[in-house]
């Protein structure tokens, strides 16, 4: 590297040979200590999961030939039969039906739920935060199995398995937003003697309005994207569609679904973006 | 009198019946979305719920109720044998999160307006691989991987990468969007080439927000990682599958209650991260 | 044109372009031969193709141990004009000899090299905040670092050296480990100035350096710009809204008003009518 020669500078009295380390010496040990346990965690991991980190480049090279010779040219003529857009058209279904029953019931949740407008801080917020915690936790698709291995295959699985994902989802935004507001109309509600859910009505609820028909299209376009796969364990819906082919070695078929799934996914992302666009507007 | 008329002449005064004219007038369109809204509540209901439904089969309630009930109890020998599989979970989050956070440099940065090199093509390509990458389900993703590197962790801390992509290149493209171009344009002053206006313009004013999305979806790939064993990426999702194959529905609800354990560990830890970060 | 004799300078006849900028010596020996280190012909610039011109052709020389003032309205172009010579602004028409060399159509690399020799200290500072004082100070050194250095934060230790030396100057001795938002501003534009001596600049470039500040920290910061300017003997191109301080501290003034020239000379030539003219409507 070219350096070039620097002005001296006129210092009468500098600190000279100043020792200066960007870490001091506690630090400093800290630092290199967490750095190594990170590395010694990572090498550990990719041991324990045995990820065969020597043939991984090669890997990819087998996952372009794969791709290209089995599921390609995707069987699109078989998305487009009419078998298999009634299911699609199921599966609209089910998401809209679990996103609904979603939001109804993570409104009261997200009342209750919320710090600030809890009727009762000590019983309703932990067990309305709880249930709202717990249908978060738990993944989609292990709600839709154990709703399949208690009312059967079906449709209504699904619903319920979405319902529960989206109660998780909107409950906990509803109640951030809830959280979120400005307590001086609350108070002027109150004074004016208002009940809770009078407080609730007009003191809360306009302030969140919009935040909460945007959380709402978010919603929705969350729980289609759910919805899309919780057949796969036969809750309805093309994931069933998704599942069979899969079993039965169709890969051009499996490829034509996969690619109908991501078309009908970005058709939802991008109506609901620009419904929430809207929505904010309206604001 | 004549104080009325003066007053009615100064403004025309509202009556009680525009005031309710115009609310019913405002509220209209509304009405006609909230009709929409119930019919085709109605209809999917129709769909879904009556039609589809084999109510024969299902029984009655007690029945159902039968069937949630074999849920109830807990099979406490299992606990041993789950230890690995949580661990391997917990694994698989990790390191789906960190290839996940190295695919995301480029993603943000050629996604952020500001400081995309190329705006015309490589602007839309990172916000087209984010929009993808967040709109496909991570099950998909997991079906996808397993076929094309086989069965095993692999195809899962690959899903996961490749799933969490979008959301922390989104919103880190958006925090480098929103940064104060002074220091930028102190480093580009200095003479600092593309890299270092990076490393030091840029980079130390995002750092912490980037870092807090890292852990938030740090968290949420535990929860995910707990279900690509079901489609035999790894993990204790294999354990639920196993266990409910074998119609051990006692042994189902342990594997829920690690699941959930783990969930809440690395809750309380994103949460205290992201405290510290901010 | 009697130059001065040197093996190296850009520009004179040697077939390899110059990629190491210019070295101190240079400095001495333009002012030696009594030339312009900066000549600035006919200069416009405009931000947008179908905007309005800032700059409507502006031409000046700056000479080895000028300070020089830039005055005028606020909109006069005074930001602009100092953005043209490092290009952080890229001129539209004219040209920028730095050094005898026409830097107005540069590539990349050579910009950079040009850039490391100008030093720049602006109006809010742009002190990367979350670092210290001290690494603030060493990122002036980044366009002699190389990339992989700079990724660690390995400056070479004389570059440390040089940078407590600089501290120490400004009077921050005591703050080096410090986070740059943890300061207060007179501090925070000091170690501004640290940071762009750190380049070892042949040019330095102000940009309305106390407009954040307040009158009393103001003087102070002027006073150790001059001061530093002095002792490093590097030429100063200073846009300043304050008249009062641009008389006191600056040897030579440019007065801009709506990007034209309106006066250009020693600050003591400059008169009540002077003023009027940059300032025409606004009041003083």
């Amino acid at each position: 590297m070219n350096r070039p020669p620097q002005s001296p500078l006129v210092t009468p009295a500098g600190p000279s040979a100043c020792h200066w380390s960007r870490f001091k010496f506690p630090d400093s040990l800290i630092r290199y200590a967490s750095w190594i346990s990170v590395l010694v965690f990572l090498t550990y991991t990719v041991e324990y999961l045995d990820i065969p980190l020597d043939r991984l480049l090669g890997m990819f090279g087998r996952m372009g030939t794969t791709l290209s010779t089995r599921y390609y040219p995707p069987d699109i003529g078989y998305t487009l039969d009419v078998g298999y857009l009634s299911y699609v058209v199921d599966t609209i279904h089910m998401a809209f039906l679990g996103a609904i029953f979603g939001l109804i019931a993570s409104i009261p949740l997200a009342w209750f739920g919320s710090f600030n407008m809890s009727p009762s801080r000590r019983w309703l917020y932990p067990i309305a935060r709880l249930i709202t915690m717990s249908c978060r936790a738990v993944h989609e698709m292990i709600w839709a199995i154990l709703f399949v291995a208690i009312l059967g295959f079906g449709m209504l699985p699904g619903v319920l398995a979405l319902t529960f994902f989206c109660t998780g989802f909107a409950g906990k935004l509803f109640a951030e937003e809830i959280e979120a507001i400005d307590v001086g109309p609350v108070e002027a509600m109150r004074a004016s003697g208002a009940n809770q859910l009078q407080v609730m009505a007009f003191g809360v609820f306009p302030q969140v309005r919009v935040a909460f028909t945007g959380i709402a299209i978010y919603t929705w376009d969350v729980a289609f994207r759910a919805a899309t796969v919780v057949g796969f364990f036969g809750a309805g819906g093309m994931g069933w569609y998704l599942k069979r082919n899969i079993l039965q070695v169709e890969t051009e078929r499996v490829a034509a679904i996969l690619l109908s799934i991501i078309i009908l996914v970005l058709i939802s992302e991008i109506a609901s973006a620009w419904a929430r666009a809207k929505v904010m507007k309206m604001n | 009198m004549s104080s009325e008329t003066t007053a009615q002449k100064r403004a025309p005064r509202l009556t009680v019946d525009d005031v309710l004219n115009h609310r019913r007038r405002a509220g209209w369109s509304r009405r006609v979305l909230y009709v929409f809204l119930l019919a085709a509540m109605a209809w999917s209901l129709n769909v879904t719920v009556i039609q589809d439904t084999d109510w024969a089969r299902m029984g009655s309630l007690g029945n159902v109720l039968g069937a949630a009930g074999r849920f109830a109890g807990i099979d406490f020998a299992l606990f041993p044998t789950l230890i690995a599989p949580m661990l391997e979970t917990f694994m698989i989050a990790c390191l789906g999160t960190l290839v996940g956070v190295i695919i995301c440099i480029p993603a943000a940065w050629f996604g952020a307006q500001n400081v995309t090199p190329f705006k015309p093509i490589t602007y839309p390509l990172a916000r087209l691989a984010m929009t993808l990458s967040r709109s496909i389900h991570e099950i998909v993703w997991a079906l996808f991987f397993v076929s094309a590197v086989g069965l095993g962790a692999l195809a899962g801390v690959l899903a996961l990468a490749v799933r969490s992509v979008g959301f922390i290149a989104k919103m880190s493209a958006e925090a480098i969007e929103d940064i104060d171009p002074g220091p930028v344009e102190a480093i580009r002053a200095t003479g600092g080439n593309a890299f270092q206006v990076m490393l030091y313009g840029v980079l130390p004013q995002v750092l912490p927000q980037i870092l807090s999305v890292i852990v938030f979806e740090w968290e949420i790939n535990i929860r995910r990682s707990a279900v690509l064993g079901l489609v035999g990426a790894g993990g204790l999702g294999l354990v639920f599958f196993r266990q409910m194959n074998t119609f051990n529905y006692h042994g189902v609800t342990s594997v829920i209650i690690a699941i959930l354990l783990l969930i809440s560990a690395g809750e309380l830890v994103s949460y205290y991260a992201r405290k510290a970060v901010i | 044109m009697a130059m001065p004799l040197l093996p190296d300078r850009p520009g004179g006849g040697n077939v390899l372009p110059r990629l190491a900028g210019t070295s101190r010596s240079d400095i001495v020996a333009w002012k030696d031969a009594g030339m312009a280190i900066l000549e600035v012909r006919n200069l416009r610039a405009r931000y947008t193709v179908s905007g309005p011109e800032i700059l409507k052709g502006i031409s000046f020389n700056v000479e080895a141990d000028d300070f020089f003032a830039i005055i005028g309205p606020s909109g006069a172009g005074k930001s602009t004009l100092i953005r043209c010579i490092n290009r952080l602004v890229e001129p539209t028409a004219g040209e920028i000899l730095f050094f005898d060399r026409e830097i107005t159509k540069l590539p990349r690399r050579e910009l950079r090299l040009l850039r490391r020799d100008i030093g720049m200290i602006f109006q809010e500072f742009n002190l990367i905040d979350r670092m210290s004082v001290m690494d603030n100070v060493l990122s002036g050194r980044l366009g002699y670092t190389g990339t992989l250095r700079s990724l660690f934060r390995l400056f070479p230790r004389e570059d440390i050296q040089r940078a407590l030396e600089l501290l120490d100057r400004v009077g921050l001795i005591d703050h080096v480990d410090k986070r740059a938002d943890a300061l207060s501003g007179g501090q925070r534009q000091r170690v501004g100035i640290a940071r762009a001596l750190m380049q070892d600049p042949k040019l330095l470039l102000v940009d309305e350096p106390t407009s954040a500040l307040d009158p009393k920290i103001s003087r102070e910061v002027m006073a150790l710009i001059k001061q530093m300017a002095n002792e490093f003997k590097v030429p100063c191109l200073c846009n300043i809204h304050d008249v009062q301080l641009a008389m006191e501290f600056c040897n030579k003034t440019i007065g801009l008003q709506d990007g034209i020239k309106m006066f250009d000379g020693p600050t003591e030539t400059m008169n009540k009518g002077n003023l009027e003219k940059i300032y025409a409507m606004e009041v003083l």
